[in-house]
């Protein structure tokens, strides 16, 4: 259907909108015609991508600036799904307007994913195939070959240097599989075309390591302009994700192979000295001069680019004491052994950069400065001597990017040495970890970037915690709550046992047999009413298991067992899928099963359960982080002392919106239907932090429920829900069509009109010249409706 | 070596060193514990930090940053020279040179090392302190603020019980208002609050940034060893401000005036106090005639004359008359 928002028309692949679609293009339009960001939450299974693709599409298209999209999101399958989508939104863009748009859209993944080279592909690991990727596609190696040398070199990359250096692929939208089945008939590598494209894309689908990880997002989006929309869907998470990504943990293990590294590169150095010292020479001076010089040596195949750096120390030299690779490399020997030193302590140690870098010069004399250029001189010392094993120094960029790290910020990081694992542990596995405990730091070059970012999901409650935790300023933040033509959802508290005891997973009572006993009637009372499939979510793998283990010695899980299959998540990623098979065709035959998975597990994630798949979902206990963690309370610390935000109302915050992702994987789609139980007593006051969607849709009386209250309620939903129900029921109240759509723009206008007569009747007398104004306005919308029908007409 | 090892053979005094073939005296003082894994790093830092101590240069010494590179990575030379054994009695006797001829440099540099190394021990501990006090306050008020709630809704309760049935809704939203207005008081008190510590805070970062700036840096001139340094400029003493920019305006070409000269005419004046009396003085006198008699001696004609060239014929014989006359009474005058 085509309709217009303001004087943009906009052409959607589906004959019916959902109203809250309608809202969210609207919202969304005004937040490109302003330029700047905005938080958008929008009930999940209501057509989020579709619609936002379909409106940016048009805006691109009806503008003439033609604003690039880059649309992030997190996990493969959902790039391929956006992509899917896009493919079918640019078919029937095509269809309706009659010709074909010069539109051109890929999606990007790792290597692994899009490799094609017979041997390569078949590697198992990612860092893997990334090496054996550039040790075909290198530079070097390719004048190697051309000096006669015997190289392999992949004949897919050699490929794309025969064609057009902008038209390596045709127009069109390229989902993923796609490509590859594009690379495989033209022998072209699908990896390298996607990347040398991306300037010449509309749209771009990637992940949002590509954009928020400095150490890939440099190489890869570094050519994109500053009007560009970047779109973060489901990123409720995107927090956690900056943080990650400017992360690093440093183990014994990982020290040791940095040392074989840094004996490696010594032997490498010797080597290249004996043989081609001119080489060496060529650096060096090329350091003297400057890093930028440098800089222009930089390909695609780079080894790694180092993490944020300000760019006035890009503009500077590198600093005498590590110019020499010699000296470098000892620079990194020592640095390392410095490191492994610090291991040896026995009690957990937390510090801030300064003091770090402090103590390291006093002991080892590694000034600031040069820790700072550490990655940058590694990333030039490795494309002199050409490696091409480079997996093998790994570890050793690891240690370098660290350096860097730690050395270039005073603020926003923490170092946290811990010598156990766990606090029973008593042989000794030492971890160092670098922590980032700002947000704001990885997304911070996004935001001063580009013009428009906005970030979306179905779960982003409570929204003003988003700009304040990543420190930008939005133009427009939203919720939007569902339309409804039936009661489809039914969340629920339940706060005590069928016996009125309270249930909660707090940490005084949570092995108190009376409560596990009353979440096990809970369950068993679920399992009893509920058809196909139940996902039950607890807060922790370490409760789940005691919990179950306690179950099945009162008996209760035979007792489940009688009505469903008992499946469980274990972090371990092959069990889990095998589960989740298994689970998904148990409730497909019929027999139904219970799935247990872990709030902050894959499950909770990335996994639908959509119709049969997931007519009921518990979660078990408010899933809060686990608070003893020194990372957590470093990161609460700061969070208190920079952005103002309290401990308990972050660590609310972010139980809350694990538990609704959670409750909102059994909801994907306005025909779908689901009980949702929120089982703790504490949930009855963090109501408010739920989603609007969720918390508008439940009752003030379905709060504070016993189970067997609780039991009765889903049961009456339950057989409600199982009655006849046809898609035309739906039409006009949470289903509009094109018509829907003109009288709701009526009735809005009109709304509007009479609020503006309104107040100026109350400002002024005359107001008999606006109702002229309105009469026209409504005209105008009138005409609109019959030129649409002619069109129709002539369509005939 | 071991512990036991060490007390065993060095502790009644140096003794020769275990290892054979190396010949050297070792004391049992010099044993330390050992800082890292890899003994090849160990003793590179033991080198380093020798060569550290008179090598300390500082950047700000520098003419250039190439020239400071350019040092670093010399030290790295020296250092690396003496890891690997290469030139070594070269290389010590270099570095011996260095530290001979900059002793004062070199001190100075070490004690700003030390001072700057205290301040940021001070304000590592004094930032601590007050993270510690902001925790503390943080948590007081939270439990403060469990209080206040708790005790409202206390309050509530009891003048429900004591109340009359239909005051109940009025009471209950009593209540509510008094609890929202206080947390908003609160709010804004915490806001305050921070406005306050993070003023102090900056206060505090601007007074630990001065200080080590303060130290002046004094440095020798080039070293044979160390190229680059700044020069060093001895500040000239500013002169005497002169308004005239050396113009003087009492300054006479051709005659010096005297204090007296003697003429019959003149000399009864001297004495005469009926012309004192007034204020005359004779001095005037003699200034104005004799800058009157050598005026005009400053310019020369010929020159004049020949840039111009268009006088008249007649003209000449009566400047030169003048100038004449003008030389004749300049010559009564510097005879007199």
């Amino acid at each position: 259907m085509k309709f217009f928002i303001d004087d943009l028309p906009v052409l959607f692949p589906y004959p019916r909108i959902y109203p809250e679609q309608y809202a969210y293009m609207c919202d969304l339009k005004k937040t490109l015609d302003a330029g700047g960001h905005c938080v958008l939450e929008m009930p999940s299974g209501t057509g989020k991508t579709v619609s936002l693709l379909s409106l940016i599409v048009a805006y691109q298209q009806h503008y003439p600036e033609h604003r690039k999209l880059i649309y992030c999101s997190r996990t493969m399958s959902e790039i391929e799904k956006a992509l899917t989508e896009l493919k079918a939104l640019m078919k029937y863009r095509e269809g309706q307007l009659g010709h074909t748009e010069d539109f051109r859209a890929l999606g990007l993944t790792s290597r692994k994913n899009l490799c094609l080279h017979p041997s390569v592909k078949r590697e198992k690991s990612g860092t893997v195939v990334d090496a054996r990727c550039r040790s075909l596609t290198a530079g070097f190696v390719k004048e190697k070959k051309e000096r006669g040398e015997d190289v392999d070199l992949c004949i897919y990359h050699e490929n794309l240097d025969l064609l057009e250096p902008h038209n390596l692929v045709p127009t069109g939208v390229f989902t993923l599989d796609g490509l590859i089945k594009y690379g495989e008939q033209h022998k072209q590598c699908p990896y390298f075309s996607a990347r040398r494209m991306m300037p010449f894309c509309n749209v771009i689908i990637y992940s949002y390591h590509y954009l928020l990880d400095p150490k890939i997002a440099e190489r890869v989006s570094r050519e994109l302009s500053k009007d560009c929309i970047v779109v973060f869907d489901e990123a409720h998470n995107i927090d956690n994700v900056c943080i990650e990504s400017l992360s690093i943990d440093i183990t014994e293990d990982s020290l040791r192979k940095a040392t074989r590294g840094a004996s490696n590169l010594e032997r490498k150095i010797e080597e290249l000295k004996s043989s081609d010292a001119e080489k060496l020479q060529n650096e060096y001076t090329k350091l003297v001069e400057g890093l930028r010089e440098a800089e222009q040596a930089r390909e695609e195949d780079q080894f790694i680019s180092n993490p944020v750096l300000p760019d006035d120390l890009l503009k500077e030299a590198v600093p005498g004491n590590i110019r020499r690779a010699e000296h470098f490399v000892s620079f990194l020997k020592r640095f390392i052994e410095y490191l492994k030193t610090r291991m040896k302590v026995t009690h957990t140690i937390s510090e801030t950069p300064p003091s770090f870098l402090t103590h390291l010069k006093d002991l080892t004399y590694i000034e600031r400065k040069p820790l700072r250029f550490c990655a940058e001189r590694l990333t030039s010392l490795v494309r002199t001597l050409e490696l091409v094993n480079i997996e093998d120094y790994q570890p050793l960029q690891e240690v370098a990017t660290f350096a860097t790290l730690v050395a270039t910020y005073d603020k926003g990081f923490c170092l946290i040495l811990e010598p156990f694992e766990s606090e029973t542990a008593t042989v000794p596995n030492p971890v160092l970890h670098f922590t980032c405990l700002d947000a704001a730091i990885a997304i911070k070059p996004v935001f001063d970037r580009f013009s428009s970012v906005i970030i979306t999901s179905g779960t982003l409650s409570p929204l003003e915690m988003y700009p304040k935790m990543l420190g930008f300023t939005t133009v427009l933040q939203e919720s939007y709550s569902m339309t409804l033509a039936r009661r489809s959802f039914l969340p629920m508290i339940v706060t005590r046992g069928s016996d009125q005891a309270q249930v909660s997973s707090g940490f005084q009572i949570r092995n108190d047999p009376g409560v596990v006993r009353n979440y096990g009637n809970l369950v068993l009372e679920f399992a009893r009413i509920t058809p196909d499939g139940i996902v039950v979510f607890f807060p922790s793998y370490l409760y789940m298991e005691s919990i179950i283990s306690m179950w099945q010695g009162m008996g209760i899980l035979d007792s489940i067992w009688n009505y469903k299959l008992i499946l469980v998540e274990t972090p371990d990623a092959q069990e889990s899928s095998l589960a989740l098979e298994t689970y998904r065709t148990a409730c497909c035959n019929g027999r139904g099963a219970v799935l247990f998975c872990v709030a902050r597990g894959k499950v909770s994630e990335g996994i639908d359960f959509d119709h049969h798949y997931g007519r009921a979902v518990l979660c078990i206990g408010v899933p809060f982080q686990y608070t003893e963690s020194r990372i957590l309370k470093a990161r609460l610390e700061f969070l208190r002392e920079n952005y103002r935000i309290r401990e308990n109302d972050f660590l609310s915050f972010d139980a809350m919106r694990h538990a609704a992702q959670c409750l909102g994987r059994v909801l994907r789609g306005k025909d779908d239907y689901g009980v949702m139980v929120l089982a703790d007593r504490r949930f009855q006051k963090k109501r408010t932090q739920l989603p609007k969607w969720i918390s508008q849709a439940m009752l003030e009386s379905e709060t504070n429920l016993s189970t067997d209250m609780a039991v009765a309620t889903a049961k009456s939903f339950l057989r409600t829900m199982a009655q006849p129900f046809k898609a035309k029921d739906q039409e006009g109240i949470s289903t509009w069509s094109l018509a829907d759509l003109e009288r709701h723009l009526a009735k809005q206008r009109q709304e509007e009109d009479r609020m503006k007569r309104e107040t100026l009747a109350d400002a002024q007398a005359n107001n008999g010249f606006h109702r002229n104004g309105a009469g026209i306005a409504d005209h105008d919308e009138f005409d609109d409706g019959i030129d649409e029908d002619l069109v129709m007409l002539d369509a005939q | 070596m071991c512990e036991s090892c060490v007390d065993r053979i060095f502790s009644s005094g140096p003794a020769p060193c275990p290892v054979a073939g190396c010949h050297k005296t070792l004391r049992k003082a010099k044993f330390r514990k050992q800082t890292f894994e890899d003994i090849g790093v160990e003793r590179e830092v033991d080198i380093r930090r020798r060569v550290m101590q008179i090598l300390n240069r500082r950047e700000e010494e520098f003419a250039t940053k190439r020239a400071y590179d350019d040092f670093l990575e010399q030290r790295e030379m020296i250092i690396a020279n003496l890891v690997h054994g290469t030139d070594v009695a070269k290389t010590e006797t270099d570095l011996q040179r260095y530290a001979q001829e900059n002793l004062s440099s070199i001190r100075a540099n070490q004690a700003l090392e030390a001072q700057e190394a205290t301040t940021f021990q001070e304000r590592q501990t004094l930032e601590q302190e007050q993270a510690r006090l902001r925790r503390e306050a943080a948590r007081q008020e939270y439990e403060n603020e469990r209080r206040e709630l708790l005790a409202g809704r206390e309050d509530v309760l009891s003048r429900l019980a004591a109340g009359r049935a239909g005051d109940a809704a009025a009471i209950a939203r009593e209540g509510q208002r008094v609890l929202l207005k206080k947390s908003s008081a609160r709010r804004s008190e915490e806001e305050r609050i921070r406005q306050k510590q993070a003023v102090l805070r900056g206060s505090e970062l601007r007074k630990g940034v001065a200080a080590p700036t303060t130290a002046g840096i004094t440095g020798a001139p080039d070293s044979g060893l160390v190229k680059g340094l700044k020069k060093i400029e001895v500040p000239v003493p500013d002169k005497p401000y002169d308004p005239f920019g050396g113009l003087v305006p009492d300054k006479r070409d051709y005659y010096t005036l005297q204090e007296h000269y003697p003429s019959t005419y003149l000399d009864p004046i001297r004495q005469d106090t009926r012309m004192l009396a007034g204020g005359y003085d004779l001095r005037e006198y003699y200034s104005r005639t004799l800058l009157e008699a050598f005026a005009g001696l400053g310019c020369f004609l010929d020159e004049e004359l020949s840039e111009s060239g268009s006088l008249d014929a007649s003209k000449p014989v009566a400047t030169q008359g003048a100038a004449m006359a003008a030389a004749t009474s300049g010559g009564n005058a510097s005879k007199a």
